[in-house]
């Protein structure tokens, strides 16, 4: 495998539309390659859905883009029965979410039970409309958008349901030479519709591939120690740390970034990178976290205390 | 419900019977409204981001019958005209005399300032509970009572004994200082005498002075350190010696326990390509998959000779 058949070839058509947000690409890629859930949050404008719909687009897949508002019902995400009259009978209406990559556009302006819908699919990959459940197609990802500038008329992801993404990536404002090279490429012309540079079943193949990197046993030491400092370490600014699912992400994002560097082995490097997307979600930061620098001031420096082996 | 109790203590004390069931019933009422509210209060909370919620007095040490202040400061990043489901600890100990707030909106949100005025009565240690403040969280929607610190106070006995024994014991200890001040004096110019005399009579002869070369910093030639290196390898051709030729090779380099590959190379010491490359082998070697391990090993052995010839 090599840059031309391997996940960096999405990469790089990712590269092609999206100037900067490095992390972002990253982290989609990492996401599809865990066949995980992807929540992004971000201010506006910051090119969260063109890298959604650009990763769609790289994909010889199907993308549906849902836009959360508060009026949505959970018929409008799964589908529903509606009756024929001609036939006398029940007819199944899929929703959006059957789809190869979906995005749930501002997830958090939509109540309750629309979100528990949309969570349940992601988590079992199937639905049930009436009688009849239905698998979704594989892959199924779910890259689900947040704002957090704006808190009116929004329902916050409990912490169990935010536990389902895989990942979360923050997504930030770019550089100035990056906002330049933006505003010389799409001035006058709109982002252009990528190509396909791959097949879903390159994607699964590709999947198995990161499932079979090696993990050294220092390495899975070094997870589950990353894992407890966040609920050992009695931080001022958090009230409980991460889950053994962040255990369990952290190893599957870690073989995953070392197929993306094009390893059939992971680093430390790997593991280090990874851990702040699979944990940042999961811990449970109290207010004083902004004394502190911010989520990922205290992540660093709780990550910095672990020995890297 | 600071106005109930206040008017239900003003007011009873010369009241007939009837006027005063008239007032419990009233009081009663005024209650019930008042929990009414508070569960009203908590279904719709201030969303807000605190920043600072304490509770201080102008003395920790009042006395008997002296007025002193608690104050209340609690500053918020939201610009709010007030602010509600603030609860103060219930002063059992203390007479209420006053109560005043003010709420100063600035750029960088909103400060507020309780400032109660009290009276103790008896002596003694008083612990004031926290303040605690409903609200929710604008980061994360989720809603905390917050709280700030308790106040535990030392209530001396009346101010004027005090003084008036404390004058009494201030003159005694200023005889006392100046006496012993005289002292000393005497047996420190008694010493100075004597230690001149015994100067005086041993005085050695002059010795001639000898000024030395500074000393030269001995730093640890690399080679030898990477020889070092190497030898661990050779004696040990598995993951672990693999593993001790990595560590002293970073050590080498300056690296800490917290840094993993990318810092490492990140360094100035490490800009040598040859190092750089070492080092890159020997991670391999310390984490790659069993099959790849004795390459991995033959590559880093390479390496190594490579830097040491």
């Amino acid at each position: 495998m090599n840059e031309r058949t391997g996940p960096a070839i999405v990469t790089r058509a990712l590269e092609r539309t999206i100037v900067g947000q490095e992390g972002v690409i990253e982290g989609l890629l990492l996401g599809l390659l865990c066949n995980g859930h992807v929540l992004l949050e971000g201010p506006p404008g910051l090119a969260k859905t063109l890298a959604c719909r650009s990763l769609a687009d790289a994909l010889h897949g199907e993308f549906k883009r849902i836009q959360f508002t508060p009026d949505l019902l959970p018929s409008d995400i799964v589908g529903t029965r509606i009756f024929d009259q001609r036939e006398s009978a029940f007819t199944t209406v899929r929703g959006p979410i059957f789809a190869n990559v979906v995005l749930a556009d501002e997830i958090n302006r939509a109540p309750a039970k629309v979100q528990s819908a949309l969570l349940e699919a992601m988590q079992e990959r199937q639905v049930t409309i009436g009688p009849q459940t239905h698998a979704l197609p594989d892959p199924f990802i779910v890259m689900a958008t947040m704002n957090p500038l704006d808190s009116e008329g929004t329902y916050a992801l409990p912490v169990a349901q935010m536990d389902r993404f895989l990942i979360k990536i923050d997504v930030g404002y770019p550089s100035r030479a990056q906002e330049l090279a933006i505003l010389e490429r799409y001035a006058i012309a709109d982002a252009p519709i990528l190509a396909p540079v791959a097949t879903l079943e390159a994607v699964r193949e590709w999947r198995t591939l990161a499932h079979n990197v090696h993990l050294d046993e220092a390495l899975k030491r070094y997870i589950v120690e990353l894992v407890i400092i966040t609920r050992e370490a009695q931080h001022p600014a958090i009230d409980f740390g991460a889950s053994p699912r962040a255990t369990l992400a952290i190893a599957n994002l870690a073989r995953a970034k070392a197929l993306l560097e094009q390893r059939d082995y992971a680093v430390p490097d790997d593991v280090r990178g990874v851990a702040p997307l699979a944990l940042r979600h999961r811990i449970g930061f109290n207010f004083r976290v902004s004394n502190e620098g911010g989520s990922t001031r205290v992540l660093e420096d709780l990550i910095a205390r672990v020995p890297v082996p | 419900m600071a106005f109930v109790g206040r008017f239900a203590l003003d007011g009873s004390a010369g009241l007939r019977p009837v006027a005063h069931r008239a007032l419990r019933a009233f009081t009663s009422i005024v209650l019930v409204l008042a929990a009414f509210s508070t569960i009203a209060g908590a279904q719709s909370l201030q969303r807000l981001t605190v920043t600072q919620l304490t509770l201080t007095a102008d003395t920790m040490t009042p006395h008997i019958e002296v007025p002193f202040h608690l104050i209340v400061t609690a500053h918020v990043r939201e610009r709010i005209s007030e602010l509600d489901n603030l609860d103060l600890p219930i002063l059992a100990e203390l007479e209420l005399l006053g109560d005043e707030h003010v709420l100063v909106t600035q750029r960088g949100g909103t400060t507020y300032r309780e400032t109660i005025t009290v009276v103790a009565h008896h002596s003694g240690a008083i612990t004031i509970a926290p303040v605690t403040l409903d609200a929710t969280n604008a980061l994360n929607g989720k809603n905390y009572r917050y709280s700030s610190n308790s106040l535990t106070l030392h209530v001396l006995g009346p101010a004027a004994a005090i003084a008036a024994a404390g004058d009494a014991w201030q003159g005694l200890r200023s005889l006392l200082s100046a006496l012993l001040r005289l002292a000393l004096i005497l047996a420190g110019l008694a010493g100075t005498i004597l230690l001149v005399a015994v100067l005086i009579r041993r005085r050695p002869p002059p010795v001639p002075v000898v000024t030395l070369a500074p000393a030269v910093p001995v730093a640890r030639d690399p080679r030898a350190t990477l020889r070092e290196a190497l030898a661990a390898l050779q004696r040990d051709h598995s993951r672990a010696g693999a593993m001790r030729a990595r560590h002293v090779v970073r050590r080498m380099v300056g690296a800490t326990d917290a840094e993993t590959l990318a810092d490492v190379l990140r360094r100035p010491l490490a800009g040598d390509r040859q190092l750089r490359d070492l080092l890159r082998a020997l991670e391999r070697a310390g984490f790659t998959y069993d099959a790849d391990l004795p390459a991995a090993l033959a590559a880093a052995l390479t390496q190594l000779e490579r830097m040491t010839r």
